[in-house]
């Protein structure tokens, strides 16, 4: 298993450089620079800031420049905050996406796998058709009709909530549920497909032979390995959750690095799009491997060589 | 034992509540996080407001009349020739670190913003001081040749390569309002970190937790801090126009400067509501400029006939529903220069009629032969709403196909920049209260913001001979020829709006309102509620 992490984690390595790599050419090939304004700039203004940014430079140095300062974990100066760079931009945004995500993620998990058992269990009773009905909901609601929707009932009218804005745990509340109702719902409806894909093996059939009790089959023997597609989905998710909802952070005015993300490329900041793009991709890649380690926890039939 | 702990208590809370009681508190949306403090480099309108609370300016707009008024400087005065303007600066107005301002730290601002390894976005707007475009554009490495020299702690001359009647108003902007030294200095562009940063306005920066909020505390060092009545300015960073509104109604925020425009209708037929909101005109213009060169737009008929073949007053009816107000002309009311096109009858209303009879003349009777158009805008639905509006109002007057193409942004500036369409989109805002700003600035020959590639000699000489003039009535005069000449005669544009700015305020909040943006909460109060 040491060995499966430590090759994984050095295959992080072509990876950086090929999303970098596209990454760099794709933003450097869309029209517009950081310094085109409604209000044009003379040239010789936007040669200087040209200058001072680097980008008068042969595209291969910039890129060469920026890499070297990536891999010494210097992500340069952001183009459109002065006074900033991308490593205080991560510093102080991401933890707050990050507390934002574990809380929807927890959320999706700890509501819809349960969700999931109790359709598969009870399939086609009023419980089934209730949990189902509701991830029904929460898979097409879109978080930008679900957050306000959730502000008016519970902030406005009920007022149990603030809201928007960030800084206490009941701030949590609200954007965590726009976030997570959708990742619960499609974590449910898988929970409970797999569930009843499961129960029909045979090694099901044989624990049911020898007199196993219902419940003990379903949590213990079907589950484990109904939650190996789950998990699957889980791992891409928690990725993305993490790395930030540009809608929901601005439908709650949350001081995330979601919105570093879209305004990155419309304000053509590259060093900030060069950045979150590629904590993008080392997420994706973490989360992945950790869903091969999950298998062989869920799954023992499953090696590692 | 007990009593005199229960006594104690009652009196903490006491003397909190009355403290508490004392402290007047704006709560703010600034709208977005502010890209920089750093007055030599900040361009967008957040970062302003939050400068003119921190910094002041030699000199400052009075918000009803739009004149220019003295701040920092108490009065000025120019050479006969206009060349040369000197500052008399105040003696008592301090740094938060108890230093005072002088004017040495206006000359070092000037030649910060100038200096090309600063790269100031607006320092070509001081390239009018002598030396200061050569020194910016780095044709001399010496800062010593720009034309702004401090005589003295208390006293700035700057000296100018042409006149220019407005460098007042220049002088106010925030590329030349003093700074610290000696924190610049140390801290480089960390100095406008919270931690770092030293200030000299109604307000100091207390706590800045970036895309969050920041706290603003009056300044007790201020020269005026006894007319401060707003202790402190909370400001929060919502981009969600929606959310701000609930917050409004909610009682969260104490203003909303950008209600929704889905919320208009409503907000106009509720009785609270309605009594909050303030509509005034905003210093912007929107605009259709004509691809000058690219036919048949070249043909000065054919601009007439789509200039005449826009239902302004319908599309701000139906459409925009803020209260706009029609344009004819480009630079709008408020500014100096502003010509009432619609009065005076420069520029074209509509009249299908006309539009008609224009386009017959340019060879396309009925529209017979004329070639597809293409209409551009930036992508938005605000935008999408009104070329949808024009663009069929094109098509059933002049009985022609119009192609309605968007474009993300920054890709539609450089495509106006490389080859406009026929027909593009474009907005302008006021930097200062001058027709200098608009006419020349933007359709000057040479500019680089003249995307409907307009080339008058005669308008560039109008223009020209206008920025040197001093006398108003003469500039004003020169500015209706060129008006004239860019919205009738060669109809090279099509203005369509002048802006206004649609706000809710409580109505415990004693105001003014700002049309050049910076709103002066230092004037401003809030009655016990």
């Amino acid at each position: 298993m040491f060995e499966f992490v430590v090759r994984r984690l050095l295959w992080l390595i072509p990876v950086i450089f090929v999303v970098s790599i596209i990454t760099f050419v794709l933003m450097h090939s869309i029209p517009g620079g950081p310094f085109d304004a409604e209000k044009a700039l003379p040239q010789a203004i936007i040669d200087n800031l040209n200058a001072k940014y680097h980008l008068d430079d042969p595209l291969w140095k910039q890129y060469v420049d920026y890499m070297w300062g990536f891999v010494r974990f210097d992500l340069g100066p952001s183009i459109a905050y002065r006074s900033r760079t991308v490593n205080d931009i991560l510093a102080q945004q991401w933890p707050v996406t990050a507390m934002l995500g574990l809380a929807s993620f927890a959320i999706a998990v700890f509501g819809g796998i349960p969700l999931g058992i109790i359709s598969a269990v009870k399939q086609n009773s009023l419980a089934d058709y209730t949990s189902m009905g509701i991830s029904m909901l929460g898979l097409s609601i879109p978080n930008m009709a679900l957050g306000p929707l959730l502000i008016w009932v519970f902030a406005l009218n009920l007022k149990w909530f603030p809201v928007a804005t960030w800084g206490s745990p009941i701030h949590v509340v609200l954007p965590a549920i726009t976030l997570g109702t959708a990742y619960m719902a499609s974590f449910a409806r898988l929970t409970r497909a797999s569930m009843l894909q499961v129960v029909r093996e045979d090694y099901i059939q044989t624990a049911r032979a020898k007199g196993v009790r219902h419940t003990t089959v379903m949590l213990k023997h079907a589950l484990r390995n109904a939650l190996i597609p789950v998990s699957t989905i889980a791992g891409p998710s928690f990725a993305g959750i993490m790395t930030g909802s540009m809608i929901v952070e601005r439908i709650f005015a949350i001081p995330g690095i979601g919105k570093y993300y879209v305004t990155s490329v419309g304000n053509r900041d590259y060093p900030v799009i060069m950045a979150t793009t590629l904590v993008f991709a080392i997420a994706v890649v973490l989360m992945n491997m950790l869903v091969d380690v999950s298998y062989g926890i869920l799954d023992p039939r499953i090696r590692y060589n | 034992m007990k009593k005199v702990w229960l006594l104690g208590l009652i009196l903490t809370l006491l003397i909190g509540v009355l403290a508490v009681g004392q402290v007047k508190t704006l709560y703010w949306n600034l709208g977005t996080e502010p890209p920089s403090l750093d007055p030599n480099t900040a361009t967008d309108t957040t970062s302003i407001q939050v400068l003119q609370a921190l910094f002041v300016g030699l000199t400052d707009f009075d918000d009803a009349t739009m004149a220019v008024v003295p701040e920092l400087a108490m009065h000025w005065e120019a050479s006969e020739d206009g060349l040369t303007w000197t500052f008399y600066l105040r003696d008592d107005v301090y740094w938060t670190d108890g230093t005072p301002v002088t004017a040495q730290q206006v000359e070092y601002s000037v030649k910060r913003t100038l200096n090309p390894a600063t790269g100031s976005s607006y320092a070509f707007v001081l390239w009018m001081i002598d030396g200061a475009e050569a020194y910016n554009t780095g044709e001399v490495e010496s800062a010593d040749g720009v034309g702004v020299k401090a005589l003295g702690d208390y006293r700035v001359r700057f000296t100018l390569n042409q006149s220019a009647g407005y460098f007042p108003a220049i002088a106010g902007m925030w590329v030349c309002r003093p700074l610290p030294i000696t924190v610049v200095e140390e801290y480089g562009d960390a100095w406008t970190n919270a931690e770092n940063i030293v200030t000299n306005g109604a307000y100091k920066l207390g706590e800045w937790v970036h895309e969050d909020h920041m706290i603003l505390y009056k300044s007790e060092t201020f020269y005026d801090a006894d007319k401060t009545n707003i202790h402190v300015v909370y400001c929060y960073m919502i981009e969600e126009a929606s959310t701000a509104m609930t917050m409004y109604e909610a009682g969260d925020l104490d203003a909303d400067e950008n209600p929704p425009l889905e919320d208009m209708d409503r907000i106009k037929a509720d009785p609270v509501l309605s009594a909050e909101l303030h509509t005034a005109p905003d210093l912007c213009t929107y605009y259709y400029g004509f691809n000058n060169e690219k036919a048949p737009f070249d043909n000065p008929l054919v601009r007439k006939a789509f200039a005449s073949a826009i239902d302004r007053q319908s599309l701000i009816d139906y459409i925009l529903k803020g209260g706009q107000k029609p344009a004819q002309t480009f630079v709008c009311p408020g500014i100096f220069g502003y010509i009432d096109g619609v009065a005076e009858g420069i520029g074209y209303p509509y009249d299908p009629e006309v539009a008609k009879q224009f386009l017959a003349d340019a060879g396309y009777p009925n529209g017979e032969g004329f070639p597809e158009v293409t209409l551009m805008h930036n992508t938005s639905e605000g935008h999408s709403k009104i070329a949808q509006f024009i663009g069929q109002s094109f098509m059933d007057t002049l009985n022609v196909t119009v192609n309605i193409v968007n474009q993300e942004w920054k890709v539609y500036l450089a495509t106006c920049r490389e080859d406009a369409p026929q027909i593009y989109r474009m907005g302008w805002c006021a930097d200062y209260p001058d027709a200098n700003n608009w006419v020349n600035e933007v359709f000057n020959s040479e500019s680089g913001s003249n995307y409907a590639n307009y080339n008058s000699p005669d308008f560039d000489a109008l223009v020209e001979q206008a920025a040197r003039e001093s006398d108003p009535a003469v500039r004003l005069d020169l500015y209706r020829q060129a008006e004239t000449l860019m919205c009738d005669t060669d109809a090279g544009i099509v203005p369509i709006y002048f802006y206004t700015m649609v706000k809710l305020t409580k109505p415990y909040v004693v105001r003014t309102y700002a049309a050049l943006g910076g709103e002066h909460w230092e004037q401003w109060d809030i009655l016990p509620h």
